[in-house]
C-alpha cells in the first residue's frame, strides 16, 4: 500500500524515532567511564573513577539501602495486597467492581504531583511525614497499578474449574491456591513482583515531596541534577539502566515462558 | 435470604486489604486536599484561594506555559509517534519484536535517567553541538538546555512510548485485505493511505494523544531538570508552593484543578478507547 519512495521515507522516519529514543540513553554508557569532569563527548579517556565516587560515597550507600529495602517492602505488598484484590475482582460477585478496580488503578491516572500534594497535606495530617512507614504506603499504592494489570490477565486466563476440582476434594481455599493456582500463575506473580520493585526503585516524585531526611537513589540523583551535574551521575544512570533491563528481560522471559507476554504488553 | 447477601459479598474480603491501604495513603488525602482548598483559616467554607489564583497573573502564565508546552510536545509525539508505528507494523515478526523492546525498554527506565541523557547529549560539550559544530553549521553552541526547547525535547522524548504502543497495536488490529480491496479498485497508495487506513487509526491517534496531554499537564521531573527553574509549569509551581514557601491552601486549589481537568479529558480518552477496541 505504499510507493517504494513513501516506503523508504517511513522507513527513514521510523528508524530516526527509535535513534531519537534508544540513542541517548546508549550515550550515557561511555560517558560513564570518561575519565574526565566535564561531559564532553566523545570521553577524552577510560577510568572507573565515577564508579568508584560511587560505591565509595558512604551517603550514596545509605540512600541505595533506603532504595533497596523500600523497594523490597513496598513491592511484597503490593504484589500480596493487589494479588488478593486482583482475584477478588476477577472470580468474586460483589457489586461495584468496576468502581473498586477503577479506584485501585487510579494512581495511574490522577498527576503524580497531585497524589505527591495530597500524601504530603494528609500524611502530615497523620503524623507519617518523613517516616519510612509512610514511604512504605505511599509506595504500596503507586505499586499496586502494574500488578493488578498483570495478575489480573494471569488469574483470568486460568480457569476457575480447576480451582473448583481442588475445593469439591476437600481442600480449603488456601491449600488450593497454594498447591494448584500459584505454581500456574508464577511467571506472572514474578514479572508483577519485578515491575513493582522497579516502579518504587524508580519513585521520585511522590518520594521528594514526603520522604523528609529519607535519601533514596532517585530523590538525591534529581536533587544534585537540579543543583548541578556531576558526572557520579553518570554512573549511577548507567547502574539502573542494566538493573532495570536485567530485571525486564528476566521477567518477559518468565512471561513468554507462560505464553502472555503479548496480553500483558498490547 | 442470608445466601443471597453472601453471593451478593462473594469475594469481597479478597479486596479488603487493599481498600483499607488505598483509603488510608491515597483517598483520604485526596479528600482532605480537596477539602483544604475550600477551608478558611477562620474555620468555615470558602473559595477564597480559588478567587486569589485567579487575581495573581503569575498563575495564569504558569497555566499558559504548561498549555503551550503541553500542546507542542503532543504534537511533537504525535509527528515522531505515528510513522514509527506505521514503520514498524510493516516489519517481519522478529524486526517487530526487536522494535517493540526498543520501545518499551525506555518506557521503564527512570525518568530521570532518561532526561539526564537530554544533558549529556544536548549540552553545550554534548554530542549535538559538537556535530553542529564539525559539520559547520554552527560556530559557537547552541543552547538547547535550561529552556523551553530543552523541555519539550525531553518530554516528547519521555512520553513518546505511551503513543507509539497502543497506536502500534491499534494498528496490527487493522485488516490487511481492506487496503488491498482498495488497491484492487485501481486507488494510488497515497488515496489508500488517506482514505482507509488514515481514518482507521484515528480514534487509537487521538486517544494516544490524549493520555500523552494529560501526562504532560501534571509532568514535573523533566521540567524541573532541563527547565533549570526558568520553564515553570504547574507541576513546579506545586513544588514551590508546597516545599518552598508553605501554601497548603492556594496548593489544594491548583491541585484540585489540574485533577478536574485531568480527570475530564480522561474520560473523552476513555470514551475513544472503548471506540478503539470496539
Amino acid at each position: 500500500m505504499t510507493s517504494p519512495l513513501g516506503a523508504r521515507i517511513v522507513a527513514f522516519l521510523g528508524i530516526a524515532a527509535l535513534a531519537f529514543l534508544v540513542l541517548p540513553l546508549l550515550i550515557v554508557v561511555p560517558m560513564s567511564f570518561s575519565s574526565a569532569r566535564s561531559l564532553s563527548f566523545p570521553p577524552p579517556g577510560f577510568s572507573l573513577r565515577w564508579y568508584e565516587g560511587f560505591f565509595g560515597d558512604p551517603r550514596w550507600m545509605e540512600a541505595l539501602w533506603t532504595s533497596l529495602s523500600l523497594a523490597f517492602i513496598s513491592s511484597i505488598l503490593a504484589v500480596v495486597l493487589g494479588g488478593l484484590a486482583a482475584y477478588g475482582l476477577r472470580r468474586g460477585t460483589f457489586r461495584g467492581r468496576d468502581v473498586q478496580e477503577g479506584n485501585f488503578m487510579a494512581p495511574l491516572i490522577v498527576p503524580t504531583i497531585i497524589a505527591a500534594v495530597a500524601m504530603y497535606l494528609g500524611f502530615a495530617k497523620a503524623n507519617l511525614l518523613g517516616t519510612f512507614a509512610g514511604l512504605v504506603l505511599a509506595h504500596t499504592v503507586l505499586s499496586v497499578p502494574p500488578v493488578m494489570m498483570v495478575l489480573g490477565v494471569a488469574i483470568r486466563s486460568f480457569d476457575v474449574r480447576i480451582e473448583q476440582v481442588g475445593w469439591s476434594l476437600g481442600g480449603s481455599w488456601f491449600y488450593t491456591a497454594r498447591t494448584v493456582l500459584l505454581p500456574n500463575i508464577a511467571p506472572s506473580l514474578f514479572a508483577a513482583w519485578i515491575f513493582a520493585f522497579i516502579g518504587s526503585f524508580d519513585e521520585v516524585i511522590v518520594t521528594s515531596f514526603i520522604a523528609g531526611t529519607y535519601e533514596t537513589i532517585p530523590k538525591k540523583m534529581f536533587n544534585e541534577l537540579i543543583l548541578e551535574v556531576n558526572p557520579t551521575i553518570t554512573a549511577v544512570a548507567t547502574l539502573l539502566m542494566a538493573f532495570t533491563i536485567l530485571a525486564l528481560g528476566i521477567s518477559a522471559w518468565m512471561l513468554r515462558r507462560a505464553g502472555k507476554l503479548r496480553e500483558t504488553l498490547l | 435470604m442470608a445466601a443471597i447477601l453472601a453471593e451478593r459479598r462473594h469475594g469481597f474480603g479478597f479486596v479488603t486489604p487493599l481498600l483499607v491501604v488505598m483509603l488510608a495513603a491515597f483517598n483520604l488525602p485526596i479528600l482532605y486536599m480537596l477539602a483544604l482548598g475550600f477551608w478558611s483559616k477562620q474555620g468555615g467554607f470558602t473559595t477564597e484561594h480559588y478567587a486569589a489564583l485567579f487575581d495573581a497573573p503569575i498563575y495564569l502564565r504558569v497555566l499558559a506555559n504548561t498549555l503551550r508546552i503541553s500542546v507542542v510536545a503532543t504534537l511533537v509525539n504525535v509527528a515522531i509517534g505515528y510513522p514509527l508505528a506505521y514503520w514498524m507494523r510493516g516489519l517481519s515478526p522478529r524486526a517487530q519484536f526487536i522494535a517493540v523492546a526498543c520501545v518499551i525498554t525506555p518506557f521503564w527506565i527512570s525518568i530521570l535517567v532518561r532526561t539526564y541523557a537530554w544533558i549529556v547529549v544536548l549540552g553545550n560539550n554534548g554530542m549535538v553541538n559538537r556535530l553542529l559544530q564539525w559539520t559547520g553549521l554552527t560556530d559557537a553552541p547552541v543552547s538547547f538546555l535550561y529552556n523551553e526547547l530543552g523541555v519539550m525535547i525531553g518530554m516528547a522524548n519521555v512520553l513518546l512510548p505511551f503513543l507509539v504502543l497502543p497506536l502500534f497495536a491499534a494498528m496490527l488490529r487493522i485488516d490487511d485485505r481492506l487496503m488491498q480491496a482498495a488497491a484492487s479498485m485501481g486507488a494510488p497508495p497515497r488515496t489508500i493511505f488517506l482514505k482507509v487506513f488514515l481514518p482507521l487509526t484515528m480514534p487509537a491517534l487521538a486517544s494516544g494523544a490524549l493520555l500523552v496531554f494529560i501526562l504532560c499537564l501534571g509532568f514535573y521531573v523533566t521540567p524541573a531538570i532541563l527547565g533549570g527553574g526558568k520553564v515553570p509549569m504547574i507541576s513546579n509551581l506545586l513544588d514551590f508552593l508546597i516545599n518552598q514557601i508553605p501554601r497548603w491552601e492556594q496548593a489544594s486549589a491548583v491541585s484540585t484543578i489540574l485533577l478536574v481537568v485531568t480527570l475530564l479529558i480522561f474520560a473523552a480518552y476513555r470514551a475513544l478507547d472503548r471506540k478503539v477496541g470496539a
